[in-house]
């Protein structure tokens, strides 16, 4: 991810929360709001994800939980126009037919004996459903068991899964830097072997040279990628000792770095040139890269973290000076950090 | 030209915000006029209680008449009265209730104004929430001018702040945010009205190394000034911190000024030094790195001003409106909504440096184009010019009959606060026109 693209004084600060919004984006994956955050925090994964809560008699228990459900017997009435007026009794039942027109002078009870044998069929109706869904409900809730049961197990798979990969991460992680550093230090004191057809030139003070093996072709050098100069040799308890520790065994950066001499050889720059070093001619033979140095283009197997300034030592140099702190200000101001 | 200024409390030892406010702006008035100063006897704003005596003294070469606040707020009721008109359908009269149990209750302060509102030319205002600033802005007529000092908080919804708004001579806002939220919420648009804030006096030659001697603190650090509550965000700022310090392996402290209502954690990163007085607390901003500014709600956070005075740049919390846009119109602050962003913003400013020197250039700029006394001082003069010009009538619409203002027909502030538009302000709202 690219760093900050602002380079002068006139900053906008809505640009720039862009990009580090951005840069969150890419380190996380995915931008949540602070709302999905919560959300995630609140559901408790770990309950599901702990193998050993997840119980061999689940089924049963799950079962046994959920009662059949027995529905009530409640009476329903078939509710018809002649309900309201029903009797076992025929003179009672004559007297409110009777009686019926007199009833109707009082108020209308047809809305009534529609409303009420609507909800009769409604009742009926609604028992019929409940069976139908609870008839349903039995291998719905096996399926159901079946899908939470087969979850537990994924979960607690993939649970499993995910922390061996953080352990193999580590683990790369932690050899990656090792390279690294190892790389890095060889870097630092690897000597390069005189060619065989170029005349030594001793630099003093001479270095006791070890059992070089026996690919080296120039003498030796101290390598400093950074530096243009000629370099004192190295102390030779340094070089000595990296040579002289793995006595014609090679680390990979060495046979990157010799890779690196023969293809600037076929294309005309040495390698130390390619590399932003000495040319071949020795010390004093060339500033910085020499002239070869300058028009080859540096790429390909050149590590670019080594040739050019990252991002951030890029912005660095648009620190001020120590003295100014990181304001206009004078004496006033406080120190550098 | 006699100018009233009226607040809830006033005293040389009162720091609040709103009250500082109140008495810079007295203070820096009293230069171009006759200040009188008309406030209540109470020191502190939970209680309300009558600690000082009532009378005329000087504060600062300017007088100030004090009044007797007629009751203590009772904590219970007015929690009961702010749940009831913040998430229940209110009436008119729960609102009036609501604000005589917030206090500070002073009838004799209104009686005052309202026998000589006339020897004023202009009564300003404090703090539209308040009884004081509601009913002496009735009582003044058309010589009140507001000073909301409004933050986005349920009591912006209540209906009876609307007529108010719409029916003072003008008023001075303390951010585009505050005049935005305010026009929303009652159509004042016709009411004259300029954003001004408030100027502070940044030392000059402020002495970091006396900071760092003073209180043995060495290294990079970021500062937050304030009081230490949960409401001011502090809280969350801890976690953040905490977290920013375990993650990044970062090198800053966080140094703390202000008083304590809250646990600040133990941490040898984390150092709490208490209330510091103007030249400590200027002396410790200078030394900082950054100032860091929590809080959810502001109208418009001085010490953040003070920050950009002494070019320092200011890392607010982008859930206030009015913090975040003064970042990015002054191009002098970062902002975070989250941790991810806090870390981020907290990482870039500490590890870029011409970064953070920037933004403490852009803010000094800002500062001193929009926070100088000198031009502090002209907003409020050329604003008395202007309303001397205009002579139209302006009153305040008066409030209804016995039973409409008992009728439970107000939604509740906090669904009135959710409709106004959230955000900082637009480049046409901070110019001063109408998005």
């Amino acid at each position: 991810m690219p760093e900050f693209s602002f380079r002068s004084d006139s900053v906008n600060v809505e640009q720039i929360m862009d990009q580090l919004r951005a840069r969150i984006s890419e380190k996380r994956g995915v931008d949540y709001t602070e709302q999905q955050i919560r959300e995630l925090a609140q559901v408790k994964l770990e309950k599901f994800l702990d193998p050993k809560g997840v119980r061999s008699d689940l089924f049963d228990q799950f079962k046994r939980a959920q009662v059949p459900y027995q529905a009530p017997e409640l009476p329903n009435y078939a509710f018809e126009a002649e309900t309201l007026y029903e009797s076992h009794r025929g003179p009672l039942r004559f007297i409110r037919r009777l009686l019926h027109p007199i009833l109707k002078l009082f108020f209308n009870p047809n809305p009534i004996i529609q409303a009420l044998h609507i909800q009769a069929q409604l009742n009926t109706l609604a028992i019929q459903r409940e069976a139908a869904r609870e008839a349903s409900r039995r291998p719905l809730d096996q399926l159901y068991y079946e899908v939470i049961h087969n979850l537990v197990i994924e979960a607690t798979r993939l649970g499993i899964e995910v922390k061996n990969l953080k352990m193999r991460v580590e683990s790369l992680g932690g050899r990656v830097e090792f390279n690294e550093r190892r790389a890095r230090a060889l870097e630092s004191a690897v000597v390069y072997a005189p060619d065989s057809h170029e005349p030594v030139e001793p630099v003093a003070p001479p270095t006791p040279a070890p059992s070089l093996p026996p690919m080296r072709e120039r003498e030796p050098q101290p390598y400093r990628p950074e530096q243009g100069q000629p370099a004192p040799a190295p102390a030779a308890g340094v070089a000595g000792g990296v040579a002289g520790a793995v006595p014609g065994a090679e680390s990979p950066g060495q046979r990157s770095r010799r890779r690196r001499r023969r293809r600037g050889r076929r294309g005309g720059a040495s390698a130390t040139s390619l590399m932003g070093g000495q040319p071949a001619g020795g010390p004093g033979a060339g500033g910085a890269g020499g002239a070869d140095g300058v028009s080859e283009p540096v790429s390909g197997p050149v590590d670019a973290a080594s040739t050019s300034p990252s991002a951030d030592e890029h912005l660095d140099q648009y620190d001020e000076p120590a003295a100014g702190g990181p304001d206009d200000g004078g004496s006033d101001e406080p120190d550098s950090q | 030209m006699k100018v009233g200024v009226v607040v809830q409390r006033y005293g040389a030892a009162i720091n609040g915000g709103a009250e500082l406010h109140a008495r810079y702006i007295a203070e820096h008035l009293a230069k171009h006029g006759e200040v009188e100063v008309l406030t209540t006897c109470a020191t502190d704003y939970v209680t309300w209680r009558n600690e000082l005596k009532p009378g005329v003294e000087q504060v600062n070469g300017v007088a100030v008449r004090r009044f007797k606040v007629n009751h203590a707020r009772d904590p219970r009721v007015f929690g009961r009265r702010s749940t009831r008109v913040f998430t229940e359908r209110h009436s008119l009269a729960d609102e009036l209730g609501w604000l005589d149990a917030e206090g500070p209750t002073s009838r004799a302060l209104v009686s005052h104004i309202a026998k000589h509102a006339a020897s004023y030319d202009y009564l300003l205002f404090f703090s539209y929430r308040y009884y004081h600033a509601y009913h002496g802005a009735r009582a003044a007529g058309g010589r009140a001018i507001l000073v909301p000092t409004a933050e986005r908080d349920p009591s912006i919804g209540l209906s009876i702040f609307g007529p108010v708004f719409r029916g003072v001579r003008a008023l001075m806002y303390n951010s585009p945010e505050e005049r935005a939220m305010i026009q929303a919420v009652s159509g004042n648009d016709a009411v004259p009205g300029v954003v001004v804030g408030v100027g502070s006096d940044v030392p000059q030659n402020p002495q970091p190394h006396r900071f760092r001697q003073k209180h043995g603190i060495r290294g990079p650090f970021a500062v937050y000034v304030g009081r230490i509550d949960e409401n001011k965000g502090c809280k969350e700022l801890f976690d953040y911190f905490q977290g920013y310090l375990r993650d990044t392996g970062g090198k800053l402290m966080l140094v703390l000024i202000g008083h304590s209502l809250l646990d600040v954690p133990q941490h040898p990163r984390i150092r709490h030094l208490g209330f510091l007085d103007d030249t400590d607390k200027c002396d410790a901003i200078a030394a900082a790195e950054l100032l860091i500014m929590p809080s959810y709600f502001e109208s418009l956070s001085m010490v953040a001003l003070e920050a950009w005075g002494l070019g320092r740049p200011v890392l607010a919390n982008g859930r206030c409106d009015v913090l975040k846009g003064q970042c990015i119109r002054s191009n002098a602050g970062l902002y975070y909504d989250t941790y991810p962003e806090f870390v981020e913003t907290l990482s870039s400013l500490e590890r870029h440096r011409w970064l953070a020197g920037t933004l403490g250039r852009n803010g000094r700029s800002f500062f001193r184009e929009h926070y100088d006394w000198s031009v502090v001082e002209r907003k409020y003069l050329e604003m008395f010019d202007r309303l001397k010009r205009d002579t139209a009538p302006r009153t305040i619409e008066p409030l209804p009959g016995w039973f409409d203002r008992r009728r439970r027909d107000l939604p509740p502030a906090a669904d009135v606060l959710a409709k106004i538009p959230a955000g900082p302000a637009t480049s046409s709202q901070a110019a001063g026109t109408r998005a």
